[in-house]
């Protein structure tokens, strides 16, 4: 495996993106993927075997990435892919002009491949944060090969 | 003075009446001295009375309808082309006949009297709904069963039964057509994105008839026979829920509406110089759909009305054809009656009196 600074790959190669569920046994809060997207439910409703057919479950989800609204009607029997969604925190070390930010990995070297979040409050939190001085652990989640900053931790002042 | 007022009282009373012989015809029903003998009793029916006399008619209507000739017209010359002219192509020009019928009607028996008409030829146009169209391709792949009007319906909903009337259908009926139905829709988008297909409701239908590949099937005949369906409300059903679905899978199958409603008005607009006769059985889209193309040519030659639908509410389902002169869409000069009969009883009579009996009649006459 290269080192690379600016080389990014997916961090277990071998194992897959997506898991295979039965629709059916999908919740609300539970991911879903949707056109290629990752996704969290919002809504989830079942409507019975009828003459509209077999029984099938109405997904309303939420892209974890760009927040768009997406929608699914499967056949309850049938398969869906849930994506894996990893959680990882990282502390912040820097932010540069051009908007991207160097993180401190566990093994002691930096992660420089993810941007600043688009969401305004977040973006200003880390910002305002970052100036202040204050360690800032940000949590990373991935899926489907795309990562972002999603929250932030404030482990207090040094 | 008590013989004037008994006088004048017995002239109230017995008012001298007009004769109606030689005028109205007698009314005398059947006479089962003769023997149970079903045509005569059928025919019985033109001078029985109520409903039976405009069975009857309706009967005779038809019959009209089958035997018109464009060599019964008197040629009006300066319209005429040499070919319109000429007796044996005059003689081979028939009456356009075209057939609506509504979705319960499919789910019960009478779908095995359509598909006779249609197996052969018997009619030039079918307008349905959608339900008439996916109960006759469901019954390929599963029965329809006869329950009981009073069955309860949250009995029915736990054991997955849906009732028509006194009918069931088992939802794993509808199961079944979804599974046959969607592989077809994938392969029309494919069709529409590759080749350009450009889907509409009469072109889907005939392929759904080439796929169902089944003798039983009306709508397989209709392929066969090149007769076009039209269901304008082809959303309105489960085939509409399993487009829905379908486009959440795969979306982009388009289905239009503009070319079909082209190819409908062109039937009537251009049936001249055929006469054109309408059967309708039940209202709604069926009977409006086909009054309302035969407008555009100044109005049908022939109807026959058989429905439960009641005017007093100004629905279009219930009103008279004479109403349906007022709009053009009858002519004036049109043979028209209504029959208020359930369609599972009149509809096989009248079939029996007119199309299959003229077929007998061929069939017989060439062996």
């Amino acid at each position: 495996m290269s080192d690379e600074e600016h080389h990014f790959e997916s961090s277990d190669a071998g194992a897959s993106k997506t898991y295979p569920q039965q629709a059916g046994t999908i919740r609300k809060n539970g991911y879903i993927v949707i056109k290629g997207r990752p996704c969290k439910v919002v809504e989830v409703s079942t409507s019975k075997t009828g003459k509209h057919g077999h029984a099938k479950c109405h997904f309303v989800a939420i892209d974890i990435f760009n927040s768009k609204k997406l929608e699914d009607i499967v056949p309850s029997s049938h398969n869906c892919d849930v994506p894996h969604v990893n959680r990882t925190d990282y502390q912040l070390i820097d932010i540069s002009e051009d908007g991207y930010v160097s993180l401190l990995t566990d093994n002691g070297s930096t992660k420089d491949d993810l941007k600043l979040p688009t969401d305004d409050t977040l973006l200003q939190q880390i910002k305002s944060g970052f100036e202040d001085g204050k360690d800032l652990v940000v949590s990373v989640m991935s899926a489907m090969g795309e990562e972002q900053i999603n929250a932030l931790k404030d482990i207090g002042p040094k | 003075m008590e013989d004037r007022v008994f006088s004048s009282v017995h002239s109230t009373v017995f008012k001298e009446s007009e004769s109606l012989e030689g005028k109205c015809d007698k009314i005398e029903g059947y006479d089962f001295n003769q023997g149970v003998n079903y045509p005569k009793l059928l025919r019985s029916m033109l001078t029985t009375g109520f409903q039976a006399s405009n069975l009857g008619e309706a009967i005779d209507i038809v019959n009209q309808m089958l035997d018109w000739r464009l060599a019964d017209e008197t040629i009006v010359a300066e319209d005429c082309t040499e070919e319109e002219k000429d007796p044996s192509y005059r003689e081979s020009v028939k009456c356009k006949i075209f057939l609506g019928f509504t979705s319960n009607l499919v789910s019960s028996g009478v779908r095995d009297t359509i598909r006779y008409l249609v197996q052969h030829h018997m009619v030039d146009v079918i307008v349905t709904t959608t339900g008439g169209v996916e109960e006759d391709l469901i019954k390929c792949l599963a029965p329809t069963f006869k329950g009981d009007f009073s069955l309860p319906g949250a009995y029915l909903r736990s054991k997955g039964l849906n009732r028509i009337g006194n009918l069931l259908v088992p939802n794993d009926n509808y199961c079944k057509f979804e599974d046959w139905i969607i592989p077809i829709f994938d392969e029309m988008l494919k069709e529409q994105k590759e080749e350009n297909v450009l889907w509409t409701p009469s072109k889907l239908l005939a392929r759904l008839g080439k796929e169902i590949n089944n003798e039983s099937s009306y709508l397989y005949w209709a392929y066969k026979m090149n007769i076009p369906v039209f269901c304008p409300g082809l959303t309105d059903g489960s085939l509409g829920d399993m487009l829905y679905f379908h486009s959440f899978r795969t979306s982009g199958l388009i289905i239009d509406v503009v070319q079909d409603i082209r190819a409908m008005n062109s039937e009537a607009v251009h049936a001249t110089p055929r006469k054109t006769g309408m059967i309708i059985l039940g209202g709604g889209l069926p009977k409006h759909h086909i009054c309302n193309a035969n407008m555009m040519r100044n109005g049908a030659d022939y109807a026959v009305f058989i429905n439960t639908g009641q005017e007093f509410d100004g629905s279009d389902s219930g009103a008279r054809p004479d109403e349906a002169v007022s709009w053009g869409k009858i002519r004036g000069s049109a043979k028209t009656v209504k029959v208020y009969c359930d369609a599972t009883i009149a509809f096989p009579l009248l079939v029996a009196e007119t199309f299959a009996s003229k077929r007998d009649q061929t069939c017989e006459s060439k062996a």
